[in-house]
C-alpha cells in the first residue's frame, strides 16, 4: 500500500475532488476505504463484521452525497471519521440497537475517537507501510484488529509459532525505526 | 451486493465540482424564502398592529423585536454549526440563557415599575391563549425550510438539531408574529412567546430522528 494516509494528504485530495478532480477523488476513495477496514473492524465484533463491507460502502456513498458539508479550512479526517461514526452508530441502531453496540459506544468511542487517535492511527499505518507485506499483514490482524494468533495463523496459511516470530521481528523493526527517527 | 470497487467507480463518475459556500448559499436562500412566505402569510391574515405607528416609538416594541431576532440569530448559528457532522452546538445553552434572563431582567423592571392592577395586562394580556399557537402558525414554513436545507446537510445529533432547528424557527415565527400582536407587557413576551418558541422547538426535536437521518 503505497497510499500516503495523512491528514495533508487526504485533505489536499479532498480539495482536488471538490473542484471535480476525478484522478484526485479515486485515489481519495481507495486510501479512505482502507482506513475504513481498520475503523470498523477495530469497532464491530465478529459476529457483524459480515456487515463491514457494507458498511465500508455506505459510508464512501455518504461521503458523496454529503461532501459540500466539508468546510475546506477544517481537518479533513475528523469530518470524514465523524460521517464513519455515525454511519456505524446508524448501523447499530438499524439492527434494533443492540446491547452491545450500546457498550461498544461507550466505552470505545467518545474516548477512542478523537483527531489524536485517527492521527496516530495513520502513524501506525505509515510505520507499518514500511515492514514487508507478510509482517504488515499479521501485526494488523493481531494487534491492530485484535484477532487471535491462531485464526490469523490458519487465514495466513502459516504455523503460529511463525506468525508470533513475524510478529515479533516485525514490532522490532518498528521499534528501531523508532528509535532512529528520534 | 455490489462490490465496493464498482461504487468507487460510479462515485467517481457522478463526481461534479462543488463551489466553495455551498451549505451557506442554499441556507441563506431557504432562510429569505421561508420568511417571505411567513411574513406574507401574517400581512395577509392579520396585518400589522393597528396602532404601529405609536408602537414604533415604545421601547418595548423593540425589546420584543430583538428578543425573538437574537434568539432567531443564536440558534440559527447554532444549527449551521451542527449541519456539519464534525459540528457542535457550541455555547448555544449557555447564550440562549443568558438572553431568556436578559428579557427577565428586563420584564421584572417593568413589573416594578407599574401599578399592581396593570400586572395582569401586563403577563396576560388579551391574547395569551392563542399567542403560542399562533407564532408555532407561523414558524412552520421556517421549520419546514430549515428541515429541508438540513437533509441536504449531514447532522449527527438528530433529536439536538431538530430542537435547536425548531427553537430558530420558533424565534424566526415570533418575531414575525411580533408585528402583529398589540402586547406591550415584557412579561407576557417572556412566558407566551418563550412558550410558542419551545413549542416549535419540541416539535423539532420529535420529527429530527425521523426526517433527518442520512
Amino acid at each position: 500500500m503505497t497510499i500516503a494516509h495523512s491528514e495533508e494528504a487526504l485533505k489536499t485530495l479532498m480539495l482536488l475532488s471538490l473542484d471535480g478532480d476525478e484522478a484526485a477523488y479515486r485515489r481519495l476513495l481507495n486510501a479512505l476505504r482502507v482506513l475504513l477496514v481498520g475503523y470498523y473492524s477495530r469497532r464491530m465484533s465478529a459476529a457483524t463484521r459480515a456487515d463491514m463491507e457494507d458498511l465500508v460502502q455506505e459510508t464512501l456513498l455518504a461521503l458523496h452525497s454529503r461532501r459540500a458539508t466539508y468546510d475546506r479550512n477544517r481537518p479533513f479526517t475528523s469530518w470524514f471519521f465523524s460521517i464513519a461514526r455515525y454511519k456505524l452508530i446508524d448501523h447499530h441502531r438499524g439492527r434494533g440497537g443492540r446491547m452491545m453496540a450500546e457498550v461498544e459506544l461507550g466505552e470505545d468511542f467518545e474516548s477512542g475517537f478523537s483527531e489524536d487517535a485517527v492521527t496516530a492511527r495513520m502513524d501506525v499505518e505509515r510505520l507499518l507501510d514500511s515492514l514487508p507485506a507478510k509482517q504488515q499483514e499479521i501485526i494488523r490482524q493481531v494487534k491492530l484488529e485484535g484477532q487471535s494468533v491462531a485464526d490469523t495463523a490458519s487465514r495466513t496459511g502459516q504455523s503460529e509459532s511463525a506468525v508470533k516470530v513475524g510478529i515479533h521481528r516485525g514490532l522490532k523493526a518498528l521499534a528501531e525505526k523508532l528509535r532512529g527517527e528520534t | 451486493m455490489k462490490r465496493t470497487d464498482d461504487i468507487i467507480d460510479s462515485l467517481v463518475k457522478d463526481l461534479k465540482p462543488v463551489a466553495p459556500r455551498t451549505l451557506e448559499r442554499r441556507l441563506a436562500l431557504d432562510l429569505v424564502v421561508t420568511l417571505a412566505v411567513s411574513l406574507l402569510l401574517m400581512l395577509t391574515i392579520l396585518g400589522l398592529r393597528v396602532d404601529m405607528n405609536e408602537a414604533l416609538m415604545l421601547p418595548v416594541f423593540w425589546i420584543k423585536s430583538a428578543y425573538n431576532a437574537l434568539l432567531a440569530v443564536v440558534a440559527l448559528l447554532a444549527v449551521y454549526h451542527l449541519a456539519r457532522p464534525d459540528g457542535s452546538e457550541g455555547r448555544f445553552f449557555v447564550l440562549i440563557a443568558v438572553i431568556f434572563l436578559a428579557m427577565a431582567v428586563a420584564a421584572a423592571i417593568q413589573l416594578m415599575m407599574s401599578p399592581g392592577e396593570t400586572y395582569r395586562v401586563l403577563i396576560l394580556g388579551s391574547s395569551a391563549l392563542h399567542c403560542p399557537f399562533l407564532i408555532f402558525a407561523f414558524a412552520l414554513p421556517v421549520l419546514a425550510g430549515n428541515i429541508l436545507w438540513l437533509r441536504r446537510a449531514a447532522p449527527t445529533d438528530l433529536r439536538l438539531t431538530g430542537l435547536i432547528a425548531g427553537i430558530a424557527a420558533g424565534a424566526a415565527g415570533a418575531w414575525v408574529y411580533s408585528w402583529f400582536c398589540t402586547e406591550n407587557g415584557m412579561p407576557f413576551v417572556l412566558i407566551w412567546y418563550s412558550l410558542g418558541i419551545l413549542m416549535t422547538g419540541l416539535i423539532g426535536a420529535l420529527i429530527g430522528p425521523r426526517l433527518l437521518r442520512w
